[in-house]
């Protein structure tokens, strides 16, 4: 995997895979969430944007984790795959945070009777997506890619900690956020009707974001070795 | 000592400063930036004294963020085009030392200047006297963390514009400032600032040897 | 007698481009060599590998230690001088001496004794008032501070009149009766006696 070309070939195969799993996934998980799973009794139909907001949220913040564990090996190792890793994943980590905050918005509206509120969970993660453009931004003024990569790396390592930040910030600040649907000690405090759909709307996403990943690592990868023979090989014949 | 990373330490500190004595716009910009930001507010916002104090702790804390990124693309730049900083990494010091030696001086010439005339900056917006302990003491905390921040978005944008070094640090300093203004709040509502204050501490602890040694993995990225 | 450096088969890649491949070359004590190639070939960058400025792709640099043994770290000083000389245009010429890093622990005299070698006198003008032959001439009296090994130096003989140049050449020949050795780089061969590699 290691090798450019060889990651080109394998990629190939699995990608109708990864491709299929996420329709299938996502279309189960939102057509349960948003038709078949219950009416929730305090906030009505609005609570089920839930299934868009809260896997985008674990999504924008699970990303940025995958982006420095790539960074780190990129600085280490200087693998060249880590860091067009990071730079395949960052713009689809941005997206994802953008969703939560929009998603986040919609949702506010009616429940709290406002878009935004300055309170930690939302702030943190308006930080977090600011720092997904900053690491966005340094990699574009770089000429030389695998500079441009190893930069990045530096800066995503370092950005890491706001991670944490994210996660507790609904348990350490008083907020109008409510705390965390997921957690791995305790089980559920929603219904399993309600919780089920929501899981597998997780999964769609993450198989989405192993999807979508793999393209845009295709594409860098052809870009880079765009006057290697494997490329020009592979699109003259 | 002389064979110690103190004297390497000490020549860096002592050539670095020297030259920034004799420059007197190195440190007496950042300075006049600072107070020049701060009077804007009165200017903007109205004379009122109750809205002024109670907007200080976020109106220093604005300016010192902003003076201390100004002469943050310095930190590297001369070392850099006139070949010093090669040398440095070859000899057979640690490197390491020599971005802390870099950061310390930044932190000299815009951190304790800073720091000075937030006292200044403090009276004119009508914060309780009480209130002049922590706020010196959230900014050394503070500032010296906006310097380890500001040499590694030196050293990442190194040759580059020096915008582009404010915009990679300025989303990272936003816990800096949360806790540098939260520190001035709680005090002036007479709460326990202690906390904040361990935060603080807390992030450069961590700060010092994490971003020193990316700093350094930073500026080799300019030699490939 | 054994070499104070071997390069083994040293190769770097840089945007997909081979600047130097497959070099191998010993420095022994008192011998020189020079590196002659043109602009943009990879001289620099060949001095900055050997440095462990950058990584190479491929190949071994290797330093005899005090007991011997070859190893891939450095464990003694050298010398190197890029193209800039750096020299701050806001200290005195005594200064841009005493303070750069080579010259740490070093006694007064001991400076005042180099400076006198290159023959600078106005040791206290600031160095912005200074010619670019005085420049130089600072930057060599760094060669001085210690008793360096190895010299790395990318193009010594660059933009010089004929008083510095024979300065410089009769300072290496001094050095290398001591058992100094130059590692230089150049457009063109110069006077100096050394084993010359083309890249």
């Amino acid at each position: 995997m290691g090798s450019p070309p060889l990651f080109y070939n394998w990629s190939s195969k699995i990608i109708p895979w990864l491709g299929i799993t996420t329709l299938v996934l996502l279309s189960l998980g939102i057509y349960w969430g948003l038709f078949v799973s219950p009416i929730d009794y305090k906030q009505g139909d609005v609570y089920r944007i839930l299934y868009i907001h809260v896997p985008s949220a674990i999504l924008g913040e699970s990303i940025f984790i995958f982006m420095a564990i790539c960074g780190f090996i990129n600085v280490i190792w200087r693998a060249k795959i880590s860091g067009m890793m990071l730079k395949a994943a960052a713009p689809i980590g941005m997206s994802f945070t953008l969703l939560v905050l929009v998603t986040g918005s919609v949702w506010g509206k009616p429940t709290w009777g406002t878009w935004w509120v300055w309170d930690a969970r939302l702030t943190s993660t308006l930080i977090l997506f600011f720092i997904y453009a900053a690491l966005i931004g340094l990699h574009s003024t770089i000429e030389d890619k695998t500079k441009a990569d190893r930069a990045v790396s530096i800066l995503s390592i370092v950005g890491v900690a706001i991670i944490p930040v994210i996660k507790k910030s609904v348990d350490w600040w008083q907020t109008l956020h409510q705390p965390s649907t997921f957690t791995i000690t305790s089980s559920p405090s929603m219904s399993p009707e309600m919780y089920l759909p929501l899981l597998i709307c997780l999964l769609g996403f993450y198989m989405f974001f192993a999807f979508s990943l793999t393209l845009n690592l295709r594409n860098e990868v052809l870009d880079r070795e765009r006057s290697k023979a494997w490329v020009k090989q592979n699109f003259n014949s | 000592m002389s064979n110690s990373i103190f004297g390497w330490l000490t020549i860096i500190l002592r050539r670095d400063l020297l030259i920034a004595f004799r420059r007197s716009a190195t440190y007496i910009t950042p300075l006049i930036f600072f107070l020049i930001v701060v009077t804007f507010f009165p200017l903007a916002l109205g004379p009122q004294e109750s809205l002024l104090s109670s907007l200080a702790p976020g109106v220093i804390w604005i300016a010192t963020l902003l003076a201390s990124l100004l002469a943050v693309e310095s930190i590297f730049s001369e070392d850099f085009r006139d070949g010093t900083l090669d040398n440095f990494f070859i000899s057979l010091e640690p490197s390491f030392v020599l971005v802390f030696a870099k950061v310390l001086i930044h932190w000299l010439i815009t951190g304790l200047p800073i720091m000075a005339a937030s006292i200044i900056a403090a009276i004119v917006l009508y914060l309780p006297f009480d209130s002049f302990l922590p706020i010196l003491l959230s900014l050394i905390l503070g500032t010296s963390f906006m310097s380890l921040l500001g040499a590694l978005g030196a050293a990442l944008s190194l040759g580059k514009s020096a915008i582009l070094s404010a915009i990679i640090v300025l989303p990272f300093s936003i816990p800096t400032l949360l806790m540098g203004t939260s520190v001035i709040t709680s005090s002036i509502n007479s709460q326990d600032y202690f906390g904040f204050l361990m935060i603080m501490g807390a992030m450069l602890a961590i700060g010092i040897p994490l971003l020193c040694l990316l700093t350094v993995e930073a500026l080799l990225l300019n030699y490939d | 007698m054994l070499p104070n450096l071997k390069v083994e088969n040293l190769s770097c890649v840089r945007s997909e481009k081979a600047i130097f491949e497959n070099l191998n070359f010993d420095v022994f004590p008192g011998q020189n060599i020079e590196i002659i190639g043109s602009n943009g070939s990879g001289k620099t960058t060949l001095l900055r590998a050997i440095l462990g400025l950058i990584r190479p792709e491929n190949g071994t640099i290797r330093w005899l230690d005090d007991d011997n043994n070859f190893n891939e770290y450095r464990t003694y000083d050298c010398f190197y001088q890029g193209h800039q000389l750096g020299i701050k245009n806001l200290l005195t010429v005594f200064e841009n001496l005493n303070l750069t890093h080579n010259a740490k622990g070093l006694k007064k005299e001991k400076i005042y004794k180099c400076l006198e070698r290159v023959g600078l006198s106005n040791i206290n003008d600031l160095a912005s008032s200074l010619s670019v032959g005085q420049r130089k001439r600072i930057s060599i009296a760094r060669w001085l501070l210690k008793d360096f090994k190895i010299y790395f130096i990318d193009e010594p003989f660059s933009a010089l009149d004929d008083e510095a140049t024979n300065l410089i050449e009769r300072l290496i020949i001094e050095l290398n009766t001591e058992g100094c050795s130059f590692v230089m780089t150049g457009h063109r061969p110069s006077q100096v006696n050394a084993s010359r590699i083309e890249i």
